[in-house]
Order: C-alpha cells, then sequence, then structure tokens
C-alpha cells in the first residue's frame, strides 16, 4: 500500500507516513514504535519552525481549533494523535534533548528546539552583528520584541537565556543586570 | 476407713487402663508394688498393686483381685500432697491430703460424690438442647457437662424432666442425704453451686421454706424433689446463703504435721470425717519419679481446664471470656477442620487405591489375556463337541453357553480389555526411550489417522477420530490440552500423565507426517501442536498477504479466515506483531485512547515503515 504526500493550506508539506492509519495508534513492537515517534518528532519540529511555534501542550492534541491540527488530525483518513501517544513522543523528545518541559517537573507541555540551544546563540550573535548592536547593553525585551521584525522575534526567553548562556561560555557575550531585570552585551570577538 | 470409701470410686481392673480413661484424660505414669494406707492405716485389701496417675485421677489396680479391689481418685480431691523418703524398713510413701468434699465440689460438681454411676453420666451419648449436637460419650464429667459444639451447659436450657438431665440433681439429693449429718452447710453449698439450674430460676422461696418451682411457680413443700403440680424437679433449698465455702478453710486451719501422721491423736480429734488423706507406700521404689509426674499432673489440673469453665457458665450466665474452648465459633471451626481433615485422608486413601490399581494393570490385562483365549479354545472346543454331538447325539451340555461366552467377551471389550488394541503401557515396554517412541507413534496415531493403539475399539469418541481423519486431521493447530485429552479419552485405561505426554512430544514429529510440532507462545503461554502451515513465518507471510490484498483486518476477521479460534489467532497475530511484520491501527477512536487495548477492535496494517524515508517538509 502506498500513502502519498500531501501540502495543507499553509504551504506546508506533509509527509506520506502522515496519510498511514497505523502512524496514528502507539504501536507495541517497540521498534515499529521507534520508527514512528522519530518521524513524529521530525514532523512536530518541522511544523514547529515552518509556524514559528515554541511551546506544545498535550492539550494541543485533544481539542481542535489551535494551530497544530493541520499535523494532529488528518481528516482525510480519519485519524487523529491521541493525548497519551503525544505524551510518549514528547517524553521522547525531551530524552533527545529536541524539546524541554517547561515549566519544569511536569510533563504536559514543552519548549521546542526547533533550533538547538547553539543554534540559537549562532542566530542571535548573527543578528547583533548585523544591526550593529555590538558592545551596547540589551535588555531581554530589546532582543525578542526589535523594532525591526527579525529571527528572534517572540522566541520565549527561557531559549533566549540558554542561547546567551552559550555565547557567555565563549566570552562572546556577557550578562549585565540592569534596572529592570537583566540585560546582556554582546562582545565583538577580536578573533573574528 | 472412711476416706477411701467416700473419695473413691471403685472401678474395674481387669479393664486395661487406656480403655478407663476418658477421651480427654491422659496417662502420665505407672508405678507397681504399692500400697495403700487410708488415713494412718494401712488399708488390708490394698497391699499390692500398681498405681497409674492420670491428668485427671489416680487408678489403683490390685494384684491379686483386680476386678473387686481396684479404685479410681479423682485428682481434684488432692488438696496437698507430701512425699516421705523412707527410713531403714519404712517404704517411702505420698500422702494425699483430701480436700473436703464439698469445697471439691464446684469444679467438678458431678463427680464430687463417689457414689455418681460413671455409666450414666459420662459414657453416655446425649443431645444438646440447643443445638441438637449429639455429643459423644467418653468425655471426663467436666467435659461432658457442656455441649461440645455450643458450648451450652448441658441442663442449663431448661429444668430437667425427663431421666439423663436430672444427674445432678439427682448427685445433689444423694450427697444431701449421705453427708447432712456432718457437713449440712457446705453440702448445702456444694447444692447452690453444683445446681444445675439457674439462681434466677430457684431462689424464690415461701415464707415456710416453700421452693417456687420454677415452670409454675407453685410453692412446694421445702423436701419435694419434684413441683406437687407439674412435676418439674425443684431447685434445692438453700440453707445458708451467706456461707461461703465454710468447709474450705478447713484444711489450712487444720494442724497437721507430716511427721505427726504415725500418732493416731488426729483421729481422736476429728473423727472419721477428720482423716482426709490416703498414702501410697512405695514397696517398690520408684517414689521419686512417680512423686514428680504426680504432682505436676496436680499443678497443670488438666481436670479444671474444661470443669472451670463449665462452673462459670453453670453458676453464672456471664461467659468466660478467656476460656480456650471446644464450643463456640472455635468448636464449630474445629469441627470444619475435623471433617476437611477427614475428607483429605479419604481422598488420599482413594488416590492410593487408585495408585495400586494402576500397578495391577498388566495383570488385569494379563487376566483378560487369559480368560479371551479359554473362551475361544472352549468355543472352539464346544463347536467340536456339537458336531460330534450331532453324531452321537448323546454328549453331555455345553461347558459353555455361547451367549455367556458373548456376553463376556463384550464385557471385556468394553473395559477396553481386548488384547489385539491394548494400549501400550510402561510395563509392556522396559526401555523407556523406546516407550516414548512407541508412545510417540500411538499419538501419532490418534492425532493423523484417527486409528491410534487403541482405535479399533467401538465407541463415539473413536468414530469421530475415524471418521475426521485424527484429532489433527481437519485442522493444523491444536492446543496441547485437547490433545492430551483426546489421547487418554482413546486410550481408556492406562491414562497417560501430563510429564510423560510433554516427554513424547519432542519425538512425535519423526512419527508424523507432515510433521507436526509444539509451539509455545510468549504472550499467553499456551503451547499448541500444529503442522508446518502454522509456523511462525508461513503464518506471518499468509496474514501480510491477507492484509496486502484486501486491507486492513482485524483479528476477529483474521480467525474467520483462517478457521480457527479467536484466541488462538489473537497469540499468533500477537507474534506477527512482535515480529514487526505488522502494526495496529486503533481505529478512530484511537483503540481506546491510541494503545489498542483489548476490547477495542484493532486493525492490522502491513509495516511498510521500517525503510520509511522522510519525504515532508525539510528545511
Amino acid at each position: 500500500m502506498s500513502y502519498s504526500t500531501h501540502t495543507t493550506p499553509s504551504g506546508f508539506l506533509l509527509p506520506s507516513i502522515h496519510a498511514a492509519q497505523a502512524f496514528y495508534t502507539k504501536q507495541r513492537n517497540q521498534q515499529t514504535q521507534a520508527i514512528f515517534t522519530e518521524n513524529w518528532s521530525r514532523l512536530i519540529l518541522a511544523y514547529a519552525r515552518h509556524k514559528r511555534l515554541f511551546t506544545l501542550r498535550l492539550e494541543d492534541a485533544e481539542t481542535s481549533g489551535n494551530p497544530w491540527d493541520e499535523i494532529f488530525r488528518n481528516t482525510r483518513i480519519n485519524r487523529r494523535l491521541f493525548p497519551n501517544h503525544l505524551s510518549h513522543i514528547l517524553q521522547d523528545m525531551v530524552s533527545k534533548n529536541l524539546a524541554v518541559y517547561d515549566p519544569p517537573k511536569q510533563t504536559s507541555s514543552v519548549l521546542l528546539f526547533w533550533r538547538t540551544p547553539e543554534e540559537w546563540a549562532d542566530v542571535l550573535y548573527e543578528w547583533a552583528d548585523s544591526t550593529g548592536l555590538m558592545n551596547s547593553i540589551l535588555t531581554f525585551y530589546d532582543i525578542t520584541e526589535p523594532v525591526v521584525p527579525s529571527q528572534l522575534s517572540d522566541i520565549p526567553v527561557a531559549i533566549l537565556r540558554r542561547a546567551i548562556n552559550v555565547l557567555v561560555k565563549v566570552n562572546r557575550a556577557q550578562l549585565i543586570a540592569v534596572a529592570d531585570g537583566e540585560g546582556v552585551r554582546f562582545l565583538a570577538q577580536t578573533g573574528r | 476407713m472412711g476416706c477411701l470409701k467416700r473419695y473413691t470410686k471403685p472401678v474395674d481392673g481387669t479393664i486395661p487402663i487406656p480403655a478407663l480413661l476418658y477421651d480427654d484424660e491422659d496417662l502420665l505414669t505407672s508405678q507397681e508394688g504399692l500400697g495403700i494406707y487410708d488415713g494412718t492405716q494401712k488399708s488390708l485389701r490394698h497391699q499390692s498393686g500398681t498405681v497409674h496417675a492420670t491428668t485427671h485421677r489416680l487408678f489403683y489396680i490390685d494384684n491379686s483381685h483386680p476386678g473387686s479391689r481396684s479404685f479410681a481418685l479423682d485428682l481434684s480431691h488432692i488438696s496437698r500432697t507430701e512425699h516421705y523418703a523412707g527410713l531403714f524398713t519404712s517404704s517411702p510413701k505420698v500422702t494425699l491430703h483430701l480436700h473436703s468434699i464439698a469445697s471439691a465440689g464446684p469444679s467438678s460438681g458431678t463427680d464430687a460424690v463417689g457414689n455418681l454411676s460413671p455409666s450414666e453420666d459420662a459414657f453416655g451419648t446425649w443431645e444438646c438442647e440447643v443445638c441438637s449436637h449429639k455429643n459423644p460419650p467418653g468425655l471426663s464429667p467436666a467435659a461432658s457437662s457442656v455441649c461440645s459444639l455450643c458450648g451450652v451447659p448441658r441442663s442449663s436450657v431448661k429444668p430437667p424432666i425427663a431421666a439423663p438431665i436430672p444427674s445432678k440433681a439427682k448427685a445433689s439429693i444423694t450427697s444431701s442425704h449421705h453427708l447432712s449429718t456432718s457437713l449440712p452447710s457446705s453440702s448445702a453449698n456444694l447444692l447452690a453451686l453444683g445446681s444445675s439450674v439457674p439462681p434466677s430460676a430457684g431462689e424464690v422461696r415461701g415464707e415456710n421454706g416453700e421452693v417456687s418451682c420454677p415452670a409454675c411457680t407453685f410453692l412446694n413443700h421445702p423436701s419435694i424433689p419434684a413441683c406437687e403440680i407439674c412435676g418439674t424437679s425443684l431447685p434445692r433449698l438453700r440453707n445458708s446463703i451467706n456461707g461461703h465455702l465454710p468447709a474450705k478453710s478447713a484444711p489450712s486451719s487444720r494442724p497437721t504435721s507430716p511427721f505427726d501422721n504415725d500418732d493416731d491423736d488426729d483421729d481422736s480429734d476429728l473423727g472419721d470425717e477428720g482423716i482426709r488423706m490416703i498414702r501410697l507406700s512405695f514397696r517398690k521404689g520408684g517414689d521419686k519419679a512417680f512423686y514428680a509426674v504426680m504432682r505436676r499432673g496436680l499443678l497443670s489440673k488438666g481436670w479444671e481446664s474444661k470443669g472451670r469453665r463449665d462452673g462459670t457458665t453453670a453458676s453464672t450466665p456471664r461467659p468466660n471470656p478467656g476460656g480456650i474452648s471446644q464450643s463456640g465459633i472455635n468448636g464449630l471451626l474445629q469441627t470444619v477442620n475435623t471433617t476437611a481433615t477427614a475428607a483429605k485422608t479419604n481422598m488420599n486413601d482413594a488416590l492410593q487405591d487408585l495408585e495400586a490399581l494402576m500397578v495391577k494393570a498388566k495383570d488385569m490385562v494379563h487376566l483378560a489375556e487369559e480368560l479371551n483365549e479359554r473362551l475361544t479354545a472352549i468355543n472352539a472346543a464346544s463347536s467340536s463337541a456339537t458336531s460330534t454331538a450331532a453324531a452321537s447325539a448323546s454328549s453331555g451340555p455345553n461347558p459353555v453357553e455361547p451367549e455367556e461366552a458373548t456376553f463376556i467377551r463384550s464385557s471385556l471389550s468394553q473395559l477396553g480389555l481386548q488384547m489385539a488394541n491394548a494400549p501400550v503401557t510402561l510395563d509392556m515396554i522396559r526401555d523407556e526411550r523406546k516407550w516414548v517412541e512407541e508412545l510417540a507413534r500411538e499419538l501419532a496415531g490418534v492425532l493423523q489417522s484417527g486409528n491410534g493403539g487403541t482405535g479399533k475399539r467401538q465407541g463415539v469418541w473413536d468414530a469421530k477420530l475415524q471418521k475426521d481423519g485424527g484429532m489433527m486431521g481437519r485442522r493444523g493447530i491444536v492446543g496441547l490440552d485437547e490433545i492430551w485429552g483426546g489421547w487418554n479419552r482413546a486410550r481408556g485405561v492406562a491414562l497417560i500423565p501430563p510429564s510423560t505426554f510433554l516427554q513424547v512430544l519432542p519425538v512425535l514429529p519423526a512419527y508424523t507426517s507432515p510433521p507436526i510440532h509444539m509451539r509455545t507462545f510468549v504472550n499467553s503461554g499456551i503451547s499448541v501442536l500444529h503442522t508446518p502451515p502454522y509456523t511462525k513465518a508461513a503464518f506471518a507471510s499468509r496474514m501480510v498477504s491477507l492484509i496486502t490484498l484486501s486491507g486492513p483486518r482485524t483479528t476477529v476477521e483474521v480467525a474467520h479466515e483462517e478457521r480457527l479460534p479467536i484466541g488462538l489467532v489473537q497469540d499468533m497475530v500477537d507474534e506477527v506483531e512482535e515480529a514487526g511484520e505488522i502494526c495496529r491501527d486503533g481505529g478512530s477512536g484511537g483503540g481506546g485512547g491510541g494503545i489498542g487495548v483489548d476490547g477495542t477492535e484493532v486493525w492490522w496494517c502491513v509495516n511498510a515503515f521500517r525503510e520509511y524515508v522522510w519525504d515532508g517538509q525539510v528545511y
């Protein structure tokens, strides 16, 4: 039996496996389930990047009418992903550092790393460099809500902090306490 | 002289001691060569005998006249004991100081009095008036005064009317007569405590000492034992209600010194009733051991363990909470336990019989063979006889009627003892390996051709087997339990135990065509025998091609397709899933939340994703 890919109204290309009925059911066979989990996490991350979604909650699979409908529901074959299956997938993603539970110590909501903190750090540094903000002190708000929309617009503070921490470790940024919270100063690399 | 007479009961010493004991009485020790002193004087009639100490009594069995001179003494009468080691020609002695009769009473009301016939009281069966339990005979008087099942005292339910119950009342009467001259107050006390009638019922008295009948309240003259109006036996009159065992203090206050016993001054002071002691003179030694055992018996108060409870329940309506009893719920549980034990014993006996029968199986087969041969011979002889009889016309009657012969043979065949198809048994073939092989051959017959070792018999089962061409003639996969049952059914005798059955299975493929193998499912633990089309691989490929051709299928549909039980197919499908050939689809309902737990329909799809490569959006 062959399945075909499908493009959603929002322009996202769904993989062919998304059209397979069994893809939505949790498998008892561990190898089969591993394949399914891997493809689900890839699908989730790709879609999150497509839609610039940073958080995913279990309720998103439960109820309709949220941005995730396009991948969690397949009305063409009348199948949908169930929360307990999604929970299993999220657990796997967290264990592979593709996501973190946020807030911590619960398992119903995750922060998705469709870019790893290292990749985000590069993006951040590039952005500071290209916008001429090197060596000036920026608050987190300046970064997440820039006047000119950037790749970093609306980035959750938790991810931003991780990215900054990556930069701090290699001496390319410095965390500074400012009046209304925290600030960061990007340092120009002497070697660059 | 009075002590022996008053405190002891004559027993027939010709009866062996164990037969004299109550059911709840144990023999502790015995010592021969004893003489008895009644008080301080030798009792001339009891000078050579054996004394047995039990938990309840002391028996003296006379050597020369066991039938007439033997007696028994209740340990409950004994208040103190003394041991005298002996000096020069004087033998060691044990002195038994006795309670006055009245104070010994409460704990064992009936046997306080010697002249109560034991055969009437202790050794009779009686029925409890509350629970109708038939109490067995043979218990000690103390124990038998209470129903062993429900614990209700024997006669407290209603005032005694008929013969068996008034035994206590009778005892009371006789004792009061017997003792009234010397011990009026204490005997009355005994009556009050030992009385079978509840106190509340019998205490109403008229001004002149009339006794109120507990049944009709008529005031009877105090000396009448039974009500004049209705005949109910009356509670006995009490003369002194306040007198609390006045006689009990007598032994302790009475100055008795062990070394004064040779003097007769006690006798003169207290009279005949005063000397309440009996001495055992150990002519042949053994006194120390005997004395120790007897003292232990006295201290443990074996006669009281039940008697005390009886005393309390009889005198007060309040139950004794701490009493370890044979009655009440404990008694019921104990009865149940006893019944269960008996049933188990019976079952064990029956199983042993069965094993013995199995051992004899070979003999039976031989016997049948012999009988068969003999019948054949006789038949042949008789047929030749009839042929000659036609010529001579004067031959005697045939030794066996043909009808009888037929009957015997058909009986034998029904029993499965026809020699032509006797089942293989262990003792027929010595070598175990060969035996297993023979069994495998037989089983192969049962499975595939319908005529195993015993298949020639005429029976519904065999007919069905033959029609189907064996148990696996039409089916390719059958549960092990069914095969085992079917095989034993076909054998009829000398059934194969499961252990042997499992031994046979590994060699089975060599004797079957197509080879039949055993297979055990991991999930359910069920074992089956199957033909080659039902191996894991063969079934998997068949199932995959089925769902490839006709789309997803449920387990039920697959079972229908395979014409197999659903449970069996479920196990096989599970193994195919385990191999990763197929994957599950819980349907639009998610199969119980996506898991596809049992109870919701699961559709099986080909697992086409093992080589899947991402073909969606890429960044």
